[in-house]
């Protein structure tokens, strides 16, 4: 029996009865079914991780399912340190000045910067295509795999290269402090193959005035740490997080005209 | 490492400091304000309807009143108040811890920023159907067009725009039809191959054209990209988060699906001792 448009009937899809967690166990109360005595991260439980556990630890826990080692929390840490604040210039933390200054609401000003953080230029957006470029091309030798790309890819008429996911030009040149940041972390104890993968490839992309962005570098790291891709973007969001927060709250109890209003000789209308 | 440091590398940045370029409006004090060439005040309030607007700004132009009536009520068939709705129930979940209604509709709204539902299917729709007839006009038949499409699915009918999720058969197909008819808008070739298409799947799977379908090749006949099709429909679910939203709002604080403990399943590793 064929079927018309106008008569609709359910294919009676077969959904879970709950909702299924690895992560995260409430122990209910005794007394109330809706209150947890306790939680466990994990099988740890969470007082007990309060006491005898870092934030970063923990934060590496959920996601990975075990605690890490010395190392690899180490890495972590001076990661989020690095990436900490995407600085005054980048277009979230000026969407959270924006909302700071415009007097938003407060707690609307982190979800509007990381929304924007969640860009694919230069934000999230770029950071799990930049994990699996990174998971698929680091069997590959960097140098030969740079001058391949350099010299089959075609460089855009107007603006920055960004020649793979995270890697490219930044106002024309090479970003300096990301190399920087790339550089210490790969150096760090630990087995970091993603990272000096990456560094001996933004190095030979240097000829070209080209090199490492922030999203890759955070993508090299959650690689080696053995994060999923698809966690990838929302990590980088957290990691730049508080930098958003605190310049959005910076401008928060000032008036709109703390931050400049473009002049109208300034503002050129030019229809196409 | 290198870094290049010529002034000539970031004169394009220098160009556009300090300064706005704009290539859509904006308000000139004294004179008016602008949009697209058009004076606001004068040739658009009260002139022409809000979905007109909404799409001049989306596309850059002015659609006759009959295609932004149609795109009105395309916004109805797309967005109703049902908080089983992945979008709909971030709406109601928002009013049950007393968000505001703007952070909780917006939030809806990118929720449907989804590949599965929501805004991004119109872009595999678009780019499907005005493939479609590319290759139709190239000679190739319905039925080839089909398996070509069915092949990337291991022989599955998932062409995007037929065969809806959950449901068989879609209501909204034959209310849209009937508005294009009121309005007098004509039905042309990607909707005419479209037609085809669903003939052909519903012979061959039982499976029919979809609202996703049918509108996307409307929309190809108006000579819209999948980008402009995805900008001008960019908050399509918006009333139906708030309607969501409001339901709980005004009733008491987490009565909204309230869970207990036990209604999470736990699938992890046992309790043990922090090392």
């Amino acid at each position: 029996m064929s079927t018309t448009r106008g008569k609709v009937e359910s294919r009676n899809d077969i959904f879970v009865e709950s909702t299924a967690t690895k992560i995260w166990q409430e122990i209910e109360s005794q007394h109330n079914p809706y209150l947890a005595d306790s939680c466990l991260c994990h099988g740890y439980d969470l007082l007990e991780l309060t006491q005898k556990r870092s934030f970063i630890e923990v934060l590496y826990l959920l996601f990975r399912g075990e605690l890490p080692d010395v190392d690899e929390a180490r890495l972590l840490e001076q990661l989020m340190i690095s990436q900490i604040n995407p600085g005054p210039r980048h277009p979230a933390t000026r969407a959270a000045m924006n909302a700071g200054v415009g007097g938003t609401d407060r707690e609307h000003i982190l979800p509007i910067a990381l929304s924007i953080y969640g860009g694919s230029h230069l934000g999230a957006g770029e950071v799990e295509p930049a994990m699996n470029f990174l998971r698929k091309q680091r069997k590959h030798d960097p140098v030969q795999l740079a001058h391949e790309l350099i010299a089959n890819s075609m460089q855009p008429a107007e603006g920055d290269w960004h020649i793979a996911p995270g890697f490219g030009s930044r106002f024309g040149g090479v970003d300096p402090l990301p190399s920087q940041i790339a550089n210490h972390l790969s150096g760090l104890p630990g087995k970091h193959e993603t990272l000096l993968w990456g560094c001996a490839f933004a190095d030979t992309l240097n000829e070209q005035s080209l090199g490492w962005l922030a999203p890759a570098i955070a993508a090299a790291v959650f690689t080696d740490l053995g994060f999923s891709p698809r966690a990838g973007a929302g990590l980088f969001q957290l990691l730049g997080a508080p930098g958003l927060l605190a310049h959005g709250v910076e401008l928060a109890n000032k008036s709109v005209t703390a931050m400049p209003f473009v002049k109208d000789e300034n503002y050129v209308i030019k229809y196409e | 490492m290198s870094s290049s440091m010529s002034s000539c590398s970031y004169k394009l940045w220098d160009k556009h400091r300090g300064t706005i370029q704009s290539k859509k409006g904006g308000w000139v004090v004294g004179k008016g304000i602008f949009n697209h060439g058009y004076s606001m005040m004068d040739d658009l309030v009260g002139k022409v309807s809000y979905m007109q607007v909404v799409t001049l700004n989306a596309t850059g132009r002015l659609p006759e009143r009959a295609v932004a009536d149609w795109f009105d009520a395309i916004h109805i068939c797309l967005s109703w108040p049902d908080p089983r709705i992945w979008c709909n129930q971030i709406g109601a979940l928002g009013g049950a811890t007393r968000a505001s209604v703007v952070a909780s509709t917006t939030a809806g709204v990118l929720a449907a920023d989804a590949k599965p539902y929501g805004i991004k299917p119109l872009i595999q729709g678009v780019q499907f159907i005005q493939a479609a007839l590319l290759d139709y006009k190239q000679g190739l038949g319905v039925d080839e067009i089909i398996h070509n499409e069915c092949a990337k699915h291991r022989g599955k009918p998932h062409i995007m725009g037929y065969a809806r999720p959950l449901a068989k058969g879609d209501e909204r197909v034959v209310a849209m039809e009937r508005v294009q008819q009121t309005l007098g808008l004509p039905i042309g070739e990607h909707l005419q191959l479209a037609g085809k298409i669903e003939q052909s799947l519903l012979n061959s799977f039982d499976e029919g054209m979809n609202i996703n379908g049918y509108m996307s090749a409307f929309l190809s006949d108006l000579d819209y990209t999948d980008d402009e099709v995805y900008r001008i429909f960019a908050v399509l679910v918006t009333s139906g988060v708030t309607a969501c939203y409001v339901d709980t709002r005004d009733r008491t604080p987490d009565t909204f699906l309230p869970l207990r403990c036990t209604d999470i399943e736990y699938t992890g590793k046992l309790a043990r001792p922090v090392p």
